[in-house]
């Protein structure tokens, strides 16, 4: 059951590859230009969430949020924007958002921030282990094994190994897995995440098959069996 | 309403006013003095008529001695009126067609030289006064006298004089104004110089400036305010152009290199890797203009002091501190370098800034730190509920006359140096030094014995930092 998507947005190149890109990612997408349009689909109830501009032509994006809360659709609402007034993102999420991207966003980040946001409410079975081929988490005792040898993580290295086993196959850009991993919500202008990334491979993958944490150039990191990708 | 009106409309109307006033009360004064004098004068002329008029009834043989006598007298007297009544009140001598006013008949005689009355006929005007002829041979009894002069020659020269104080005064007010407006716009032309000075200043001209000698006393206040608010403008407006201009100039590399590798790549049919590849490379070099852009945005919004610290949260510095060095933990490994924290503070301010600020000054460190070095991060309380967070490596000594443009925008230390992909914009510095100083502190750098340091101290207690916040560029000093 494919996840629906509508995205209102007016300025047609975003429009257009976002759709594209949604698509390709496996969702149903919607794609509207204008406010008025945005809240009559959004209010007809056949999407699980909505992607919002806020600069929108007629309606503006804050007007149609209101009016949706109003009616009392609770449908999930990213907003996406290129101001970043401090004040803009409070009123977003008081009015109702459950996230705010600024532009220029990377799509990567777009992507895995809808997931987080599809993914609440979902009861999560707390797992105590992962495994994807032959790599073992144990989440209770805080173990790695891999073709059943141990493997010795620091706390954060383990915390990012999560992190990527439990987004298996989702590629995470590399502001999520600073944000996520070690709690830094800016951007780094070093290639700090990158070296973690490639001590960890280094434990984990290397003398290792299959590789397992995939670099995808422009965008960020995946953990899979490669092969498993649709390219 | 009333303060609208120009100055020199005031101050004109109060000199018209003042001079008006004065010249008025002058006029009546001169009137009042004449008019007194004028009486005076009656008054004595009347004393010397009675005293004719008894020296002829004393020399008198009869009544009809009296009335003939009289009667010549009172023709070489032009404008006397003299009336003689006896003591039963029947009228011994009357001059002829005169018309005494009943009010002086009542009268009772007064003292020579007391109480005269005035009174009009029509057009002509007289003095009056009445006194006791004392029994003689002629008047068997007291008789009462009433006497009155002309006054008309008096009366004239009162109304003539009358009327020319007024042509005066009023020239006199004509004229004041007229004086009064001419020195007002005389006096207001230091104002009329500063508007035409003023006039001068655009954007492209901010450079003018009052001459506060030049101008009187009263307004050289309003003159160096002016000045101060023009000196101010020019600043902002200076660094507002530099900003613009860094900012393009910054852009353009990057864009240049999107374009050229786009161009190139697309003159020809290329194999797919290739344009994956190229799209990719693209990928990350816009996302390298992303982050300018952003941060370009915050550095912005600090010059124009609209960077405000959202929330005011207790922060344990150590413990964001030992967050920061596990993030940078692979790094430093790599780098060879080993992370250290000496010390403890807490401190008022917004954790997410004050964890990018530091962070800068880490990343910066690493990069520089030499193999097998330690970086040192020490935290130190200040008085007044401050901290001082020092972050201290070991490498290549930082010229002296350097350290206080290492937090401008875009400063890269070495320019020569190739500009690796894994280097910043060089933003960072500018941005720790705009989060420092939006929590009311200061970011400076110091470079001696080897060791560089680069110590963040918020807040700062002194009044004059927290107004130069966002204003003005911080302090760039170099402690010894």
């Amino acid at each position: 059951m494919a996840v629906n998507i509508l995205i209102v947005e007016d300025e047609s190149k975003t429009g257009d590859y976002l759709r594209l890109g949604l698509r390709e990612a496996g969702f149903a997408v919607d794609l509207v230009s204008n406010g008025v349009d945005g809240l009559h689909h959004a209010l007809a109830g056949h999407h699980d969430l909505l992607i919002l501009d806020v600069m929108l032509p007629g309606l503006n994006g804050w007007q149609v949020l209101q009016q949706l809360r109003a009616q009392g659709s609770a449908i999930p609402v990213l907003f996406l924007t290129a101001r970043d007034q401090v004040e803009d993102r409070v009123k977003g999420l008081e009015l109702g958002a459950d996230d705010y991207l600024v532009k220029p966003f990377s799509f990567a980040e777009l992507l895995a921030r809808l997931r987080t946001i599809l993914r609440r409410g979902r009861v999560e079975v707390e797992a105590t282990s992962m495994k994807v081929a032959n790599l073992e988490l144990d989440l209770l005792r805080r173990r790695v094994t891999r073709d059943g040898k141990r493997i010795d993580l620091t706390a954060k290295e383990f915390g990012l190994l999560e992190l990527l086993m439990r987004r298996q196959g989702e590629v995470l850009p590399r502001s999520l897995i600073a944000s996520q991993v070690w709690d830094m919500n800016f951007d780094s202008d070093t290639n700090v995440i990158d070296v973690a990334v490639r001590r960890l491979r280094g434990k984990i993958d290397d003398g290792f098959e299959p590789k397992l944490i995939q670099t995808v150039r422009g965008m960020g990191y995946v953990l899979e069996v490669p092969g498993e990708r649709c390219d | 309403m009333i303060e609208r009106v120009s100055l020199t409309v005031r101050l004109t109307a109060f000199y018209v006013l003042a001079s008006t006033l004065l010249l008025l009360g002058m006029a009546a004064f001169i009137s009042s003095a004449i008019q007194q004098h004028f009486a005076e004068l009656d008054r004595e002329t009347l004393n010397d008529k009675i005293q004719l008029v008894r020296g002829i009834v004393d020399n008198a043989a009869s009544l009809e001695d009296l009335r003939s006598r009289l009667n010549d007298a009172l023709q070489s007297h032009p404008g006397l009126y003299v009336r003689i009544e006896g003591a039963d009140g029947h009228v011994l001598y009357d001059t002829a067609a005169f018309q005494f006013p009943p009010a002086l008949l009542q009268q009772p005689p007064t003292a020579v030289g007391q109480h005269t009355s005035a009174w009009h006929d029509g057009q002509a005007s007289y003095q009056g006064v009445v006194a006791t002829l004392a029994a003689g041979a002629v008047l068997k009894q007291d008789a009462r006298m009433v006497a009155a002069v002309d006054t008309a020659h008096h009366a004239h020269f009162m109304a003539d004089l009358r009327h020319s104080l007024w042509l005066y005064v009023l020239a006199g007010a004509a004229s004041s104004g007229l004086l009064g407006w001419w020195a007002t716009r005389a006096g207001l032309t230091p104002l009329r110089r500063m508007k035409a000075k003023a006039q001068l200043v655009t954007a492209h001209k901010l450079d003018q400036r009052m001459d506060v000698e030049a101008i009187p006393v009263e307004l050289a206040d309003l003159a160096t305010s002016l000045n101060e608010m023009l000196q101010r403008l020019q600043n902002d407006f200076e660094r507002l152009s530099d900003f613009s201009s860094d900012l393009a100039h910054e852009l353009r590399t990057p864009l240049n290199n999107l374009l050229t590798q786009t161009e190139v790549v697309l003159s020809r049919s290329r194999d797919l890797t290739t344009y994956r590849d190229t799209l990719a490379s693209n990928g990350e070099e816009l996302q390298r203009l992303a982050r300018m852009v952003s941060d370009m945005l915050l550095l912005a919004k600090a010059e124009h002091g609209l960077l405000h610290v959202p929330t005011l949260a207790d922060i344990d510095l150590a413990h964001e501190v030992k967050a920061l060095f596990d993030f940078y933990e692979a790094l430093a490994e790599e780098h060879e370098v080993r992370l250290l924290l000496q010390g403890a503070a807490h401190v008022k301010g917004d954790s997410l800034m004050l964890r990018r600020a530091i962070s800068n000054l880490l990343s910066n460190a690493l990069r520089y730190a030499p193999q097998g070095t330690d970086i040192v991060v020490r935290l130190d309380p200040l008085p007044g509920a401050g901290a001082r967070i020092s972050v201290a490596n070991r490498g290549a000594p930082i010229p002296q006359d350097m350290l206080p443009r290492l937090f401008d925008r875009f400063f890269r230390a070495d320019k020569a140096r190739a500009h690796h992909d894994s280097d910043g914009a060089g933003l960072g510095l500018s941005i720790t030094q705009a989060i420092a100083q939006a929590h009311g502190g200061t970011v400076c750098a110091r470079s001696q014995d080897g060791h560089n340091v680069f110590v963040i101290e918020l807040p700062l207690c002194h009044p004059a930092a927290t107004a130069a916040m966002g204003s003005k560029p911080a302090p760039k000093t170099v402690h010894g």
